[in-house]
C-alpha cells in the first residue's frame, strides 16, 4: 500500500514538501535582519526579568519594526487546514466522484485495510510537514517569543506540537467529509468549516480554563508588568472587590477631572484596583500538550468513525 | 461441495424509494458462463455490485463463493469485477495500473495479463487508451487475480462490434485456464448469446427468467397455425407471446412435453428470441387453462 499512497498522492506530498522549503527560505531571509537588530538594539540586556531603564521603548521600537511581518506570521495558523483541504478531503471524494473507487475496494485488499493504510501513511506525511512549519516558526519568532513569551494566541497557534495535531485532525476531517459528501468541492468546504470552528471553540472557550488562571492585582495606573503571559481580562473592582462597570468608571474620572485631581490617583484613593487574570508563560508547554492531546483525540475519533462508516456507506 | 459462486436469496436494495432489485432468488452454477441480461435499469448493475461488495442488502442476502461480500470483503480476492465503463484512475499509465492492482491483490498472475493486453505499451497513460483499450486493460486486471469468480457489468456497452468479440474471446481464453465462473451483465442479448451457457433475465428488478441454456431452449417452442380461439394446447405450460397474424397465429410457449396437435407447425426457438419475449413489458405469460377443461368455441 505504501508503493499505492505515493502513486496517487505524490503530488501533494511533493506540494507539501514545497511548502516547507519556501516556508524555511521565506523565514530564513526574514529572519536576518531582525536577528541584526536584535544584537544593534542590544536587547539581550533588556530580557525579562532585568528592567533597566528604557527598556520598554527600546523593546516597543523593536517590536514596531518587525510588527507586519509578526502579523503575517499569524496568518500561518491556516496552514494545518490545507491538509484537511488538499490531502484529506479528494481522499475518498476523487475516488467516489470518478467511481474508481468500485475498481480500488474490489481488490483483494479490503476497503478497510486501504483506507487504513492511506490514512496512516499520510497523516505521518502530514505529521512531519506541520512539525518542520512549527519547528521553523519557532525558529523565527524566537527572539520575540523571549521578548513577549509565546503562551499568547499569536504564538501559541502557530508554534509548538499543536501544529501537527491541527494538521492530523484537519486530514481526518478532510477524508470523512469527502466520504460523507461524496463530491470533492463540498467535501472542502464541509472541511473548512468544520475545522475551522473546531479551532475556535478550542482557543476561545476551552483553552483559557486548561488551567485556573492566575490573577494579579494592579494598583492605580502602574502598567501591566511585561511578564509573557496571556491576559484573559483586566477588570477594575472597587475595595470589596465588585466589579466597576465602564459607566461608573467614567463617572469617576469626570467627577476627578472636575475636580481637579489625577483620575489615577483618584481611583487609588477610592480603593478601587484592576484585577488582570492571566495564563502565565511557564505554562505553554502543558496548554501545547493539553491542546495537542484534544485535536490528537479528536483526529483518532474521526478515523475511526470514518473507517467504521466506509465499510457500511453504500456506494 | 464447494459453495456457489453465487448465491442470491430473497435478494433487495431499494434506492430511496425505488427498488433496484427485489426479491431475487438465484444459484448461479461452477464453472458457468452466465448472460446476465435485461433491459435497462432492470437491476443487473444493482445485483453485480452487491455481489461485489459495494452496495449492502435492503432485504434478504447474497453469498459469493459462500461468503457474505459485504461482511467478509476479504472474499473480493477471488472475484474479477469489472465496473460499467471500467473505471480506472486516467492519470496512471498502463504499468502503474498493472503494479496498482499487484499490490493490492495476493494472488496476481502477471502473465495471464500481458497475454490479455500483448501489443498495448506499458507507458500510455490510461486517459489516453480507446474504450476497447481500456476494457482489455481492465479485463486483464481482472483476470490477473485469477480469480473463481468473474463479474462483468455491460463490457461491451463502448465497445463496437469487432472490439466486443475480440474482448469476449480473450475473455474465455482467459478463463479457460482457471475454469473460473462468469457473470456478464448485458442488455445486448446478441452480445452474450455466442458464449453463455446460463441465464439470468432480469425485468424490473426481479429475476424473469433463469436456468441452462439447453434447458430454456428445449423446453420453449414456436407453435404456427391458422388463427382460433386460445384454450389448451396439449404439452404446452404456458403461453410466453401470442402473435397474431391475418389468418395466422403464432405462440411461444413453454412445454412439458412433446405437442401432438398437427395443426401447430412446431419449431424450436432462438435464444435471442425467446429472451427479447420474456423481456416484452407489454404482456405476462398466460398460464394455460387447466388440459381436461374442453375447449370452448366463440363465435
Amino acid at each position: 500500500m505504501a508503493w499505492v499512497t505515493w502513486r496517487q498522492h505524490r503530488a501533494q506530498l511533493v506540494g507539501a514538501l514545497g511548502l516547507v522549503v519556501a516556508l524555511a527560505l521565506g523565514a530564513l531571509a526574514t529572519r536576518l535582519p531582525i536577528q541584526a537588530a536584535y544584537h544593534r538594539e542590544a536587547l539581550s540586556d533588556c530580557l525579562p526579568p532585568a528592567s533597566k531603564s528604557g527598556c520598554d521603548i527600546i523593546v516597543r521600537h523593536f517590536e514596531s519594526q518587525f510588527d507586519t511581518w509578526v502579523a503575517a506570521l499569524r496568518g500561518l495558523a491556516v496552514l494545518p487546514a490545507l491538509a484537511g483541504l488538499f490531502v484529506g478531503a479528494p481522499l475518498l471524494a476523487r475516488e467516489l466522484e470518478h467511481d474508481t473507487h468500485r475498481f480500488a475496494w474490489t481488490q483483494g485488499v479490503t476497503r478497510r485495510r486501504w483506507l487504513l493504510s492511506k490514512t496512516v501513511l499520510l497523516a505521518a506525511a502530514t505529521v512531519a510537514s506541520a512539525a518542520a512549519a512549527s519547528a521553523i516558526v519557532m525558529w523565527w519568532r524566537s527572539p520575540f517569543d523571549t521578548l513577549e513569551g509565546r503562551i499568547a494566541p499569536s504564538a501559541f497557534d502557530v508554534e509548538g506540537v499543536v501544529v501537527p495535531a491541527y494538521a492530523l485532525f484537519a486530514l481526518a476531517i478532510g477524508v470523512l467529509a469527502g466520504l460523507v459528501f461524496r463530491r470533492s468541492v463540498a467535501a472542502m468546504t464541509a472541511t473548512l468549516v468544520a475545522f475551522a470552528s473546531t479551532r475556535l471553540v478550542v482557543a476561545e472557550l476551552l483553552r483559557p480554563h486548561f488551567l485556573a488562571p492566575l490573577h494579579r492585582v494592579v494598583i492605580g495606573a502602574d502598567p501591566i508588568p511585561q511578564t509573557g503571559g496571556w491576559v484573559l481580562n483586566d477588570t477594575l473592582v472597587d475595595a470589596v472587590g465588585r466589579q466597576i462597570t465602564a459607566g461608573r468608571e467614567d463617572l469617576a474620572v469626570l467627577h476627578a477631572q472636575h475636580a481637579g485631581i489625577d483620575p489615577q490617583t483618584y481611583l487609588v484613593t477610592l480603593g478601587w484596583k484592576r484585577v488582570v487574570a492571566y495564563q502565565p508563560a511557564g505554562r505553554f508547554w502543558t496548554f501545547q500538550l493539553i491542546e495537542a492531546g484534544i485535536f490528537v483525540t479528536l483526529a483518532a475519533a474521526v478515523v475511526l468513525a470514518t473507517l467504521w462508516l466506509v465499510r457500511r456507506t453504500p456506494t | 461441495m464447494n459453495p456457489a459462486p453465487l448465491d442470491a436469496r430473497g435478494l433487495g436494495k431499494r434506492f430511496r424509494r425505488d427498488w433496484g432489485l427485489r426479491d431475487c432468488t438465484l444459484t448461479i452454477p461452477h464453472g458457468a458462463v452466465v448472460g446476465l441480461v435485461g433491459p435497462n435499469a432492470a437491476g443487473k448493475s444493482t445485483l453485480l455490485s452487491l455481489a461485489a461488495g459495494l452496495l449492502a442488502p435492503s432485504e434478504g442476502s447474497i453469498a459469493v463463493l459462500g461468503r457474505d461480500p459485504l461482511r467478509d470483503p476479504a472474499v473480493l480476492a477471488d472475484v474479477g469485477y469489472v465496473a460499467q465503463s471500467a473505471p480506472l484512475y486516467r492519470s496512471f499509465t498502463i504499468a502503474d495500473t498493472i503494479e496498482f492492482s499487484r499490490r493490492t491483490n495476493s494472488r496476481w498472475d502477471e502473465e495471464i495479463v500481458f497475454d490479455v493486453l500483448t501489443s498495448m505499451s506499458p507507458e500510455t497513460k490510461v486517459g489516453s487508451l480507446s474504450a476497447g483499450e481500456r476494457s482489455r486493460l481492465a479485463l486483464a486486471l481482472a483476470l490477473g487475480k485469477r480469480p473463481q469468480l468473474v463479474l462483468l457489468d455491460e463490457p461491451f456497452a463502448r465497445l463496437d462490434p469487432l472490439a466486443g468479440r475480440e474482448f469476449l474471446q480473450l475473455l474465455m481464453d482467459g478463463v479457460a485456464e482457471t475454469g473460473a465462473t462468469v457473470v456478464i451483465a448485458s442488455h445486448v442479448v446478441a452480445d452474450v448469446e455466442r458464449v453463455c451457457d446460463h441465464i439470468v433475465l432480469l425485468t424490473d428488478g426481479g429475476v424473469r427468467l433463469e436456468g441452462n441454456v439447453e434447458e430454456l431452449l428445449e423446453s420453449h417452442r414456436i407453435l404456427m397455425g391458422p388463427r382460433r380461439p386460445l384454450g389448451s394446447i396439449r404439452g404446452v405450460s404456458s403461453i410466453v407471446r401470442e402473435r397474431h397474424g391475418d389468418r395466422q397465429l403464432t405462440l411461444l410457449v413453454r412445454s412439458h412435453g412433446p405437442i401432438a396437435d398437427p395443426s401447430w407447425r412446431v419449431e424450436r426457438v432462438g435464444l435471442e428470441e425467446l429472451l427479447l419475449a420474456y423481456m416484452a413489458p407489454e404482456r405476462l405469460p398466460t398460464p394455460m387453462p387447466p388440459e381436461k377443461v374442453p375447449l370452448r368455441w366463440h363465435g
